[in-house]
């Protein structure tokens, strides 16, 4: 697990995690997933962020929005349910803010796990909420953060 | 004695691991503590994700023991899985009055300790009946010679009575040990 706050540029704010700035533009549903934290109009819509993220941002391949305890929230349509998943993110980024305090700093803002087929990119997204993608090693890093951020009111979420 | 004891806490969901850990490290613990979502809200409001640790050491002895405490829920067993590499005890700990995870509680405890083969003590929280906490460890499918410490986690004390035993369960393991080589 790399901490990685060089990889890509900090956030225009000195915010810590990811916090919401701007409303809601979205609307259309996508993929169905159940969580504990979102009504299920809700994670319709966060599904339809997330694929709209694969859309946009070249190779993006998946994009999972658990809560930081552990469970499932939304994921693009293309990519399976996998409760492991959303249990090794939420640890990954709870060992995360541990690893940034062992570093001198306050707050974690990014983790990079880069492997040989590519890397997982992970987010705090408010303090409930961790958001993780999926890329190949060839991902516009500046282009996929400032997806995230453009859309981070989204997917904190106001359930 | 004059060595470095891994202590694997570990347990059910809600049990008292992370209280055990925080009342008797002598170090700050590094804790992986979240706000709890869904149902697991209504039983507690923070829970760990990834793993708690601390450490023990007796005054005036070299012996150090470090706490490494796991999650309780099933989806992050793995981290158990992580862990539990060259554990020295098993702290095992159960809640006493939250009868509905015993069941899978005792097949967790055998499992655990026929893949670690190692001692184990187990800490029976919200107890302070020995005797009810034997009969509880038993029906985990607790093994004669395996320590049983009735307890009240919220209470440091209660947390070092169960780190007393731990030492006593590593020291008749060395003791066993030796004997066996002789």
């Amino acid at each position: 697990m790399e901490m990685a706050n060089d990889v890509v540029p900090a956030p225009p704010t000195p915010t810590e995690t990811l916090v919401p700035s701007r409303p809601s533009t979205f609307t259309a549903p996508a993929a169905l997933v159940t969580g504990p934290l979102a009504p299920p109009t809700a994670t319709r819509a966060l599904a339809n962020v997330l694929d709209e993220l694969i859309d946009d941002v070249a190779e993006a391949r998946a994009a999972l929005l658990v809560s930081v305890d552990g469970f499932s929230i939304a994921r693009n349509t293309s990519t399976s349910d996998e409760p492991a998943h959303s249990a090794m993110l939420a640890a990954a980024v709870g060992l995360g803010h541990q690893l940034a305090a062992m570093g001198g700093g306050d707050t974690l803002r990014q983790l990079v796990i880069e492997h040989d087929a590519g890397l997982i990119v992970v987010w705090p997204i408010g303090t409930s909420r961790v958001l993780a993608v999926l890329t190949s090693a060839q991902v516009e890093q500046r282009r996929l953060r400032a997806f995230v951020i453009d859309n981070v009111r989204d997917l904190v979420g106001a359930v | 004695m004059s060595e470095v004891f891994k202590i694997l806490v570990t347990g059910p969901f809600a049990a008292g691991k992370t209280s055990l850990i925080q009342s008797v490290s002598q170090t700050k613990v590094v804790s992986t503590d979240v706000a709890t979502s869904g149902d697991e809200s209504g039983v507690k409001s923070h829970t760990t994700v990834a793993m708690d640790f601390g450490t023990y050491q007796l005054d005036g002895d070299d012996t150090r023991l470090l706490l490494f405490g796991t999650p309780g829920q099933a989806r992050f067993r793995f981290m158990t899985n992580i862990l539990k590499g060259d554990v020295d005890v098993v702290t095992f700990v159960v809640d006493a009055e939250a009868t509905d995870t015993h069941a899978a509680a005792g097949v967790e405890l055998r499992a655990l300790l026929r893949d670690l083969r190692v001692p184990a003590v187990i800490a029976v929280n919200r107890c302070d009946d020995e005797i009810v906490a034997q009969r509880l460890a038993r029906s985990l499918g607790s093994l004669d010679g395996e320590s049983v410490v009735p307890c009240q986690l919220i209470d440091p004390d209660s947390g070092r009575e169960v780190v007393v035993e731990v030492l006593l369960t590593l020291l008749a393991s060395m003791e066993s040990t030796t004997a066996e080589v002789a």
